[in-house]
This record gives structure tokens, sequence and C-alpha cells, in this order.
């Protein structure tokens, strides 16, 4: 289904961003893969316990209710998309996203399998033969083991992975865990292998609306057409001048190392995920001619028209500002962040109840979430109307480390301070640090006066 | 040339960038929907809600949730896709005024 597509064959190219993409990729991929195996208190480090509604991230669990802290760390990680977008361009595309460092895992393969450039070229063109099956059985069974293995890490974040792991050897794994490994694997290696800059292309909304984040200050990557044109071929020793020649000789470097099959020589094009591979192609070319590096360069609209870049302006500061205020009210929250929770519950099958004395009771179930990892006790107390008690509720209730306990009790107050629906309060105290406090308002119902 | 060799072929049929695009962006939203539903809600106890027999684990529950909005995702997206795709293109006469 792919193949109606002509396959890139990107060549290899070494030089500066050639080594600052590798390091993004060993360092990305490196991150993925590892992290699940790292410990924590003798658990897993990083887990996201779906069974048990817990995230794990290093010393700190969080539990459902802690959801908008998650929408929080989305915005900010979307804004600060905006802002490097705006600051230096498609940056994310070229190093960071994983469809790109994938597919350079997988190119690697390619290339560690097929050859270089133009003998995977000559490869696919060859009619089918021993070392052409062989070549490619290779080139499967390294992609394929690669998938496999992206697929069990990627599993590894939500189920314990040094379990999962004696699970798969005892050939023992549940029906979901084994979808959805086998569904991330697959997706790794139909995307990284085959589909690659076609999702950048067609499938990718970023690359889509990046453009509205560019003005004439952000860093592209440029072909100084003033410099280079015309183009043609020469022998090293002429000097261009004489020739009526620009500085590109026309060696299309440029074109056969780029991912994504274009011509950078044509202008910013939004197929261009700034890889910077042509860069390194071109100043390979440069120094070899003896030419002053950067015909294709990190540059900007402003500087390509002769007219001064501004990195400070307005955009940026009100990009970074955000920034800042939302990454504050992150750390502010998650660090005041109260490690208790109460829910409290009315119970819907009486209204009130009317006792002897004149007096009122209702009744209520609290669900007290200890999100600490050691068992603690609390006060219960309940305010609001004058006189109100708690009734069944022992002077401390105790809750396990990170667990649920539900409490039910009865609160009762005099028939003349409850008439109608009153507010009242229900709060807990840890009784070994004050600070942790939570309440809860809920509702008293008594009699009609 | 060899930026020539890849031009014309580099395209994918309409259809295939619809199929795929539809496939991808419903499934992003799924994921988004699905992680904020099931932080409100726990599928177990949601479960017991409609039927106390019913008993289904969290992984059955997740991934039945996931695939719902998927689907749902995806019959939105693709039919609005197609009756993009589809609408009567306006008339020469009225393109000119």
């Amino acid at each position: 289904m792919y193949e109606s597509a002509k396959k890139i064959y990107p060549r290899e190219i070494g030089g500066r961003f050639d080594r600052l993409s590798k390091l993004a990729t060993v360092t990305l991929l490196g991150l993925f893969y590892v992290v699940p195996w790292l410990l924590w208190d003798e658990r897993q480090a990083v887990l996201f316990d779906l069974p048990a509604r817990k995230f794990y991230l290093l010393g700190l669990t969080l539990w459902p209710q802690d959801f908008p802290y998650l929408a929080l760390l989305l915005i900010i990680a979307a804004l600060s998309l905006f802002f490097f977008t705006a600051l230096a361009g498609r940056l994310w595309c070229g190093f960071a996203c994983p469809q790109t460092v994938w597919t350079e895992a997988f190119i690697w393969m390619e290339q560690l399998t097929e050859g270089t450039r133009s003998q995977r070229m000559k490869l696919d063109k060859a009619p089918w033969s021993l070392t052409k099956l062989r070549k490619k059985v290779s080139k499967q069974f390294l992609w394929i083991s690669f998938s496999m293995w992206t697929g069990f890490t990627f599993v590894g974040y939500f189920t314990p992975i040094r379990e999962l792991g004696l699970d798969i050897v005892a050939l023992n794994v549940g029906g979901w865990t084994l979808f959805w490994g086998m569904f991330y694997g697959f997706a790794t290696y139909g995307n990284a292998g085959y589909m690659r800059e076609q999702v950048c292309k067609y499938m990718c909304p970023y690359a889509r609306f990046q453009s509205a984040m560019f003005d004439k200050d952000t860093l592209i990557i440029s072909y100084d057409e003033k410099r280079g044109e015309p183009r043609g071929g020469r022998k090293r020793s002429v000097d261009p001048r004489d020739a009526g020649l620009g500085d590109c000789i026309d060696c299309q470097l440029c074109v056969q190392v780029c991912p994504t099959g274009i011509d950078i020589r044509e202008g910013l094009q939004y197929e261009c995920i700034a890889c910077a591979a042509c860069i390194d192609a071109c100043d390979s070319i440069m120094d070899k001619m003896n030419y002053p590096r950067g015909l294709v360069r990190y540059t900007t609209e402003h500087s390509l028209q002769n007219e001064t870049t501004h990195v400070l302006r307005p955009r940026m500061f009100v990009y970074a500002a955000l920034l800042l205020v939302l990454c504050a009210a992150l750390v502010t929250s998650m660090a005041t962040r109260t490690p208790v929770i109460l829910d409290v519950i009315r119970d819907r099958n009486a209204l009130y109840r009317e006792l002897p004395d004149n007096v009122i009771e209702n009744i209520y179930t609290l669900k007290i979430i200890n999100q600490s990892d050691d068992a603690r006790a609390f006060v219960v107390r309940v305010s609001g109307i004058d006189g109100i008690t708690l009734d069944g509720v022992p002077d401390q209730v105790r809750v396990d480390g990170g667990g649920v306990l539900s409490v039910p009790l009865r609160v009762r107050a005099q028939r003349e301070n409850a008439y109608g629906v009153r507010k009242i309060v229900f709060d807990i105290e840890a009784v070994d640090d004050a600070s942790v406090v939570m309440a809860e308002d809920s509702r008293f119902i008594g009699p009609t006066p | 040339m060899i930026s020539e060799e890849y031009r014309g072929a580099k395209q994918w049929s309409r259809n295939k960038q619809a199929v795929f695009t539809v496939a991808w962006i419903s499934f992003l939203s799924a994921a988004i929907g699905t992680m904020v539903f099931f932080a409100i809600f726990d599928p177990v106890e949601l479960s017991g809600l409609f039927d106390e027999e019913l008993e289904i684990s969290h992984d059955a529950g997740y991934a039945a949730g996931f695939f719902f909005f998927w689907v749902l995702c995806a019959i939105c997206s693709g039919v609005t896709a197609f009756l993009v795709r589809t609408a009567p293109k306006r008339d020469a006469k009225h393109r000119q005024q």
C-alpha cells in the first residue's frame, strides 16, 4: 500500500548537525528504553499503573484526582512547542519527534544490512537473488525484533516491566498486554520502516499549522540564492566569478541526503522537517571547493533580506511569560499539594431521621484517600450548625498508605438549629501533621419549620 | 536529476491521505478523550452500574473505552472529510463574480 509513493533513499552524511541528531536519537531512545527499568524505593520509578489507577513518577504518586496536573503539563508542553517553533523553527520535527527519532533508528538498521544509498537503490532494482534475500531478511529481522522490543517497553510503562519480562519468558502474558504490545510494535514498524516522511507530509497536524508560528525572525534552514545562483558545475581551479557562476556547484548532494526528498534550493517548503542534513551536505562540498561554508544554513528571512534579525520580539516575551506563569503554577500547586482527598456522600435513601429529645440525624459516608505512601491517622470533625455532633466515628481513623477508607457516620443537631437545608463542613486533619487538612462541604437536611 | 526522480511519484492518492489522516487524527483525539474520561470514571465501577453480574477488568474497560472513542471520532472525522471532499463545486459563473 505504501509503495505507490516512490521510496526515498536518504544518503548518509556526516557533519555537525548529523552528530547532533545522532545524539538526540541516542538520548531520547535511550531514555525511552531505559526508564521503565529504573527503580525508586524498590518499586518501578515510572509506572502508570492503570489497573490500580495510580501513576508513580519517581517519588510522587498521582491519583485520578490529580488529573489537572497532567492537563497543566500538557498545556505547558504545547506552549513550549510554540515557543521553540517561533524561536528556531521546526526543531521538534528535525530532532525530537518520535517519528523522526524512530525513523533514524530504522534507517540506520537499513544501512547496516543493505548498505549505502546507492547500494540500497541498486538492491531494490535488482532481481531477487540469494544475496538480496539475505539482506532483506536480515533487515526485517532487525526491524521486527526492534519493534517487538519497543512494544514490550511501551507496555512496560503500564505493567511492571520486570514481572512482564518473566511472564513473557514463561509464555504467560495477558491478552490485552499482548495486544497493546503488538499494536505499538506494529505501529513503530509501519511508521518508522515504511511510512516515514509520508506521516509528516500527510498526517501530522503540527506540520500544517506550524507556519502560523513562524515570522521573519524565526530560524529557518535556507539556501542563499543570491550567493548560489547561477548554479552550475565547474572545476575546482575555476574562479566562479570569472565563469559568471554562483557558489552552488549543483552537485545534488543536498537533495540526496534529504529524508523528505525535497530540494532546499527551491525555498522554504512545508515538507522540510528542518533536520539540517542539507547543511552538513553543502558544508562538506563548500570545504572541498574551498568556498566559505553556509550556502545552505540556519538563517532568518530578515537576514536573507539583509535586515536585522530580532530574537527578542514581543511574541517571544508573550510565550516566555505565559510559560513561566504556568510552570510556576504547576510547581507551586505540586509543592503545596495536600496528600489526602476527602469525598462526602450523603445517604440518598433518607432525608433525615427524627430522634427523641428533638434531635435530627443525617447519614453520610466519608471517603478518605490517603495519597502518601505511609499509613496515617486522621481526626474527623464537622461544623456549620450550632451544637452539631458526630456519632459512630472513633476518635481517630487510620488509613493505609495509598489506601481508601469509607467511614459511615451519623451527624446530629437540635431541631431548632436544623430547619430546612443547611450547609455543613466536614474536615479531617492528620494526627501526625497539622498541615495535612482537607475540608469538604455537604448539606444537612432537617424538617420544615 | 534526483529531485526529478522523486517528483510526481511522491504523492499519496487523495483517498489514501484521507484514510490515514482520519485514522491518525481520530486516534489522537480518542487518546485524549480516554485519558480525560477514565481520570474521572473508573471502568470497573461503571460496569457495576449497568449490571451487577458483569465483571470486567480494568484492562478490558480501558480498551473498550479507547476503541469506542476511536470509532466515534473516526466516524465523525471520516464523514466530515467525505462531505467536504464530495461537496458540489461552485459553478464557473458563480466563481467569476
